[in-house]
């Protein structure tokens, strides 16, 4: 209770939960914001990209457009330049009859007539001028009178600028009503100068159709007298709202002594309408296109962040795994050394020396053990013994073997006493567990040994180089039989002699027979000159256990004398 | 009960035949170790609550016994009336000599 409610009130504890939920909350952003950035990136690329697309498809659009309406521009400049001379040849005509004929005004009116009268006519007015008197007016007029007339000072200043010049003169009379646009013309050079002057008409409303047919259907367009485009100076259009729609391309032309200014656009494409939708196709498609890639993007995006996230956490399982296997393996390991004898008596005459290897891969303690103790009478007793089976169960069983042994050696009983007693201790029908046991009492002055084997592996005697298994008989395992009865073999021991005695983990090996792993082992034993700690070591890391997951326990003793 | 057992993790295959007349009769083939003892002592044990008092254990396909392995047949041997371990390769009957169970598993020395 008082746990469940001081560890709210704990001021550590709350400040700590708080630095964890703040520190969740940042990272949660951090990771959306580095998870988004690519697709946004690629998102923003595609869009630019189809910006530049459509940008440079419109660009290339309109410049193939100004440059088709140029030349439409120069076709009709062209028309209206070639019309200049279906005005002069008249006009000139008419000035050289008059100067011919010393001003016949019969005459002039004859050639003349058709041009006014006419239908359809060409011209509104035409008149004779006498340069010499300009101000009084023309000298005859066919048709209505001319508009120029009206101003006599202008139409002096006008005409007698004609006289000087060898082309047709050309005037705008643009006022309302009746606009006109009048044309002049005097035979260059002539001394009696007569100046013909003529004036069309322009619409009222300056707007003029073209017509549908035309080459120039589907185009605006407005023609200015003189250069530039000022309103005040328009001649005809077919528009009533100006300006021109963009884009608009104007051209002046010469006209006579004077010039015409031709502007014009077009209603539609000229080049068709796929190159005007163009840009907006791609425009369309590209930001589909982006969008689409940018979803993409972002879905493996995710999905990479994802599998990241799993990576990270199967790593982290992973190497939570190693360190439970570790620290199981280090319990396991520790466990088992604290069953086995930390020292090993040392009597004079004689060394003792044992080893204890792990399985390659287990977690588990297993069931085998050594043990030496002294009897007296400068005499040792060696125990090596297997527990069949792994884990906690093989390890009691081992331990309560162990010191039942113990006991029973302090009490003197011989080797083989002791094995029948401790026959009692494991029934392989209650336990399934089964012992194999072997004693050896090693009388160190007397150079004896005495082999006592409840089923288990021959002990190894080498001595001068040479190794021998010592052949015992050989009794039931512990666990077979209650009160099982053993036999004693006794073997002497040259000087130096090494006794060596072992469990099956040594020598056992799949796909091997037993024969053939204790022949490698009597090879190895013989093999180099070492002393008993190393001897052991050596038996262990040179024997092939690659697939044996079973445990080793070793023990040696080495007459020194 | 016509077909091996397979663990393919364990390399080791079983069978267990029950003949009728409390007899039934195990067939073990491969690589028998302390990992693989545990369902076949169960299959057994199934077998023996069913009234099977005679066993005949063919072990003529084992290629390895650990000594959990012979220590299974050691129990069987001692809780049937009658235990027969047909066909011990060569190198199986060398461990059950070495442990000294050829009288009580019934292997010829």
């Amino acid at each position: 209770m008082s746990f469940v409610e001081s560890a709210p009130a704990s001021p550590a504890g709350r400040s700590a939960t708080a630095e964890v939920q703040r520190s969740e909350t940042e990272l949660r952003p951090a990771a959306v914001r580095s998870s988004a950035r690519l697709p946004v990136t690629t998102l923003v690329i595609g869009l630019a990209v189809t910006l530049a697309l459509a940008l440079v498809s419109h660009s290339q659009y309109t410049r193939n457009e100004k440059r088709l309406l140029k030349l439409r521009v120069r076709d009709a400049g062209a028309l209206v330049t070639a019309s200049v001379p279906s005005v002069e040849t008249p006009l000139a005509s008419a000035a050289e009859l008059a100067d011919a004929t010393n001003g016949n005004i019969a005459k002039f009116k004859a050639l003349v007539a058709p041009l006014a009268t006419g239908a359809p006519r060409q011209f509104a007015s035409i008149s004779l001028w006498k340069l010499s008197a300009l101000n009084a007016g023309p000298v005859a007029v066919v048709g209505s009178p001319p508009k120029l007339a009206a101003s006599p000072s202008a139409a002096a200043t006008f005409l007698a600028r004609t006289a000087r010049t060898p082309v047709l003169n050309v005037t705008g009379l643009l006022g309302a009503p009746d606009p006109r646009l009048g044309y002049a013309y005097a035979t260059p050079g002539a001394a009696s100068g007569y100046v013909v002057y003529a004036e069309s008409p322009l619409p009222a409303s300056r707007r003029s159709k073209l017509q549908s047919n035309s080459a120039f259907a589907n185009l605006d367009y407005a023609i200015y007298l003189g250069p530039g485009q000022r309103p005040s100076q328009l001649l005809v259009t077919n528009l009533s709202r100006f300006p021109l729609p963009s884009p608009a391309v104007a051209e002046t032309l010469g006209f006579g002594d004077n010039a015409l200014t031709v502007a014009m656009s077009s209603r539609v494409p000229l080049a068709g309408s796929l190159p005007q939708r163009l840009p907006w196709i791609i425009a369309v498609l590209g930001v589909l296109l982006s969008i689409a890639a940018a979803v993409m993007t972002l879905r493996l995006t995710q999905r990479r962040r994802d599998a990241e996230l799993l990576a990270g956490d199967l790593e982290v399982t992973a190497s939570e795994n190693r360190r439970l296997y570790a620290e199981q393996r280090g319990i396991a390991q520790t466990l088992q050394h604290a069953l086995l004898p930390e020292v090993l008596p040392q009597i004079p005459g004689m060394e003792a020396s044992a080893h204890y290897a792990a399985g390659e891969r287990g977690v588990d303690i297993g069931g085998d053990w050594y043990d030496v103790l002294e009897l007296g009478d400068s005499r040792l007793l060696l125990v090596v013994g297997d527990v069949s089976g792994r884990g906690l169960r093989a390890a009691t069983t081992m331990a309560s073997l162990r010191y039942a042994i113990r006991a029973y050696a302090a009490q003197n009983d011989p080797p083989e006493q002791i094995l029948t007693k401790i026959s009692h201790l494991v029934d392989v029908v209650d336990s399934g567990q089964l012992a194999t046991v072997m004693c050896a009492v090693v009388d160190v002055d007397a150079h004896l040994i005495t082999v006592t084997s409840a089923g288990h592996l021959p002990p190894l005697l080498i001595s001068g180089g040479q190794g021998r298994y010592v052949e015992t008989e050989i009794g039931v395992p512990i666990g077979v039989e209650r009160g099982s009865s053993y036999t004693s073999t006794t073997i002497s021991a040259p000087a130096g002699a090494t006794f060596v005695a072992y469990t099956d983990g040594l020598v056992e090996l799949r796909g091997e027979t037993l024969d053939q792993g204790l022949a490698r082992l009597r090879e190895v034993a013989t093999r180099g000159d070492h002393d008993l700690p190393e001897l052991l070591r050596t038996l262990v890391s040179e024997m092939p256990r690659g697939s044996s997951e079973d445990d080793t326990a070793i023990v040696g003793v080495r007459w020194t004398s | 009960m016509d077909q091996l057992e397979n663990q393919p993790d364990l390399l080791i295959s079983f069978d267990v035949a029950l003949d009728g007349d409390h007899h039934a009769t195990v067939t073990i083939a491969g690589e028998l170790d302390m990992t693989g003892v545990d369902p076949l002592a169960a299959k057994v044990q199934n077998a023996f609550d069913n009234g099977v008092t005679r066993l005949t254990v063919d072990v003529g396909g084992v290629r390895f016994a650990d000594s959990s392995a012979i220590a299974l047949w050691v129990r069987w041997a001692s809780v049937v009336q009658e235990f027969e371990l047909r066909d011990p390769p060569a190198l199986l009957r060398r461990v059950i000599l070495a442990m000294g169970l050829d009288d009580k598993l019934g292997v010829e020395s």
